[in-house]
């Protein structure tokens, strides 16, 4: 079977199986596992409004998924994302609220500051890595924290820019996004989204940057030999996955919210970890993992409301894909990472700072 | 003068309690890693043993009973990973995040499933006297030694965990497994075996830390009450070097630093600083700058007999 296809089956085998070990519990609970999955679909997809909102959901994870599997292809644990989202998000939120310029230039700037910044967050772990050989896993979980903690203290100190709640400022009108379709809202950051994957995918497989990323990924020793500038990539290729973790942040504040605050995200940036490897780590594949995600996040209100399913079951069908995913039944290459060990990678793959590290 | 000492003792006090449950999972984590098996799921375990004391407790009513169902459930959640990781060898990491979600999403599909209502279970029987000693009162951890049986039995098990792992046979044979497997497989260690028994032991473990935040602390369980500390227990596995000891300081070291958070709360110093700093000392820690921190030689891969 071709490597994509076979990929793709068994993206498919692993949510077949949680769906079905989930209406095994929703049983247990006596529910009707048809009605809820069929609540979630009609909520999901059943009217115009249903669907933009799915495609709304879909839109950050896209964004953040797009980041973790960018890492991935680089032998790269982010499991950052969440955090570089609220520093991009507050980023943005901070820039928007301050700058009043005509809009053609105030978006893309408000924008620019949300990757920035994600990216920026992301670089530390990117740096560290390259630099100490500190593993990336152990570097962006402390970096989670310190960026809510950090979020935390800026809006309820600092940066509050709302006496009554802990969140900043409203952003000018001219840096807010506008609905493409009437009455949801559904923003310009969807088909941005979609551009900026099929432009990674491109840049992944016909570019030199793009190539030396994935060498990097399949073995860093070999990558080395072969000339290719081993720490740099890493830490260009944390940059590049924190600023799409970043931009899902900043179009959060842009079309949605028009401020930061820190309930923003419901776990975008965690869930982009399975959003990626539903996708199998490539561009295109995020995209439809993404709208799985999409479907799920906003089917679960609808299962809730009329099934009576506790929305919850979406994360236990989460969590079943990911641990699905990870066996990897129908066999074939699921290593995502090199062979480096998981908490102290260069232990054999950037020995000379490394090892001194250690 | 009496002043400063009750401030003190109440710095102590609080202390104690918060790192407690840390000790726990760090424990777990220590137990696990050090046969080579990588936890980071001991947040979704934590949840997972809070939960099921809650949940055992509200049925049996029995608090014995309710610690040994953390246990269990903790357990079960660590044979997933060892299944998982040990024979199918899957990314530990993985894996390890899928139980987190589950473990967390579980709880909560249970918390509406069973008690009806989302947020938080109803109030149980609990071991309930750790709430003095959490407002700040020392003297309450050493009054009733038996309404703190899970302080005291976490005590006791940082003492046997480094008796075991440095002072005995089984401890060898798990260390090997971590440092060299193939080496301690020519030398007829069953590999697997003692990998899945150092990652059931682990869970067990960290379960145990959830259900002495649930039924030790307060008296139900929460969405969100366990609040990160799992990974905190994984960053003092680290800064402590991956053995019990220095782990146990590492929680205690944290603990002080909550500790001091609440009960600066009325001067001027932002909390969130103060929760920071155990995070960031890990990051230098793990590049470092705080000696060596080396994890076992073969944590987190996969053995190939």
């Amino acid at each position: 079977m071709p490597e994509p296809i076979r990929r793709f089956a068994s993206s498919l085998v692993a949510i077949a199986l949680a769906l079905g070990a989930a209406a095994v519990i929703m049983l247990a609970f006596h529910a009707n596992p048809l009605a809820a999955y069929g609540a979630l679909l009609s909520g999901a997809l059943g009217t115009r409004q249903g669907f933009a909102e799915t495609l709304v959901q879909m839109t950050a994870f896209l964004f953040a998924g797009l980041g973790v599997a960018l890492a991935f292809r680089a032998g790269l644990f982010n499991i950052g994302a969440e955090g570089q989202l609220t520093v991009g998000a507050l980023a943005t939120a901070v820039v928007a609220a301050g700058l009043h310029l005509p809009r053609p230039i105030e978006l893309p700037l408000c924008l620019l500051a949300g990757a920035l910044a994600g990216g920026a967050w992301a670089a530390i772990a990117g740096l560290l890595r390259a630099r100490f050989g500190a593993s990336e896993v152990i570097t962006t979980i402390m970096l989670n924290y310190i960026a809510f903690l950090g979020a935390n203290y800026l809006v309820s100190g600092p940066l509050q820019g709302n006496v009554a709640a802990p969140e900043t400022a409203l952003i000018s009108p001219t840096a807010m996004l506008a609905p493409i379709v009437p009455e949801t809202r559904l923003t310009a950051a969807f088909p941005l989204a979609i551009v900026i994957a099929l432009a990674l995918a491109w840049w992944l497989r016909r570019t030199v940057a793009g190539y030396e990323l994935r060498a990097v990924g399949r073995s860093e020793r070999a990558a080395r030999y072969a000339g290719i500038d081993v720490r740099r990539t890493i830490v260009q290729a944390m940059a590049m996955s924190g600023g799409l973790a970043g931009l899902a942040g900043a179009t959060e504040v842009l079309g949605l919210f028009h401020r930061f605050n820190v309930q923003l995200s419901p776990g975008y940036g965690f869930t982009s970890i399975a959003v990626a490897l539903i996708g199998g780590s490539d561009p295109l594949g995020v995209i439809f993992s993404s709208f799985f995600f999409g479907l799920m996040q906003n089917g679960a209100l609808s299962m809730q409301a009329l099934a009576g399913v506790p929305k919850d079951l979406v994360s236990i069908v989460e969590g079943l894909v990911i641990l699905f995913v990870a066996a990897n039944w129908l066999g074939g290459r699921l290593r995502l990472r090199g062979t480096a060990s998981v908490i102290a990678p260069g232990s054999d793959e950037l020995p000379a700072q490394g090892a001194a590290a250690r | 003068m009496s002043g400063l000492l009750s401030v003190v003792t109440a710095v102590v006090a609080i202390a104690l309690v918060k790192a407690t449950p840390l000790a726990y999972a760090g424990l777990g984590g220590v137990i696990s890693e050090n046969a080579g098996v990588v936890n980071i799921s001991l947040e979704g375990m934590m949840v997972g043993g809070a939960f099921t004391a809650v949940l055992a407790s509200y049925y049996t009513g029995n608090l014995f009973l309710a610690v040994c169902a953390a246990a269990v459930a903790g357990g079960l959640m660590a044979l997933a990973l060892a299944y998982f990781a040990v024979t199918l060898k899957a990314d530990q990491i993985i894996v390890g995040m899928a139980l987190n979600v589950l473990g967390i999403g579980g709880a909560a599909y249970l918390l509406s499933a069973v008690f009806g209502q989302p947020g938080a279970s109803p109030q149980v029987r609990s071991f309930g006297s750790l709430s003095h000693a959490s407002s700040g009162d020392l003297s309450a951890l050493f009054t009733n030694p038996s309404a703190n049986l899970l302080f005291w039995l976490a005590i006791a098990l940082i003492a046997a965990v480094h008796v075991v792992l440095y002072r005995t046979k089984v401890g060898v044979h798990l260390r090997a497994v971590g440092e060299e497997p193939r080496a301690a497989a020519t030398a007829g260690i069953d590999v697997a075996r003692v990998r899945y028994a150092a990652t059931i032991i682990g869970g067990m473990l960290a379960a145990l830390g959830g259900a002495y935040l649930s039924i030790g602390e307060v008296n139900l369980y929460s969405d969100g009450m366990v609040q990160g500390r799992g990974f905190i227990a994984l960053a003092a596995v680290i800064f402590g070097k991956w053995t019990p000891l220095g782990t146990a300081g590492a929680c205690l070291f944290f603990g002080f630093f909550s500790s001091l958070q609440i009960v600066l709360q009325r001067t001027n110093v932002p909390a969130q600083l103060f929760e920071m700093l155990p995070y960031v000392l890990t990051i230098i820690a793990i590049c470092g700058f705080i000696g060596r921190s080396r994890p076992p030689a073969a944590d987190g891969i996969p053995y190939e007999a």
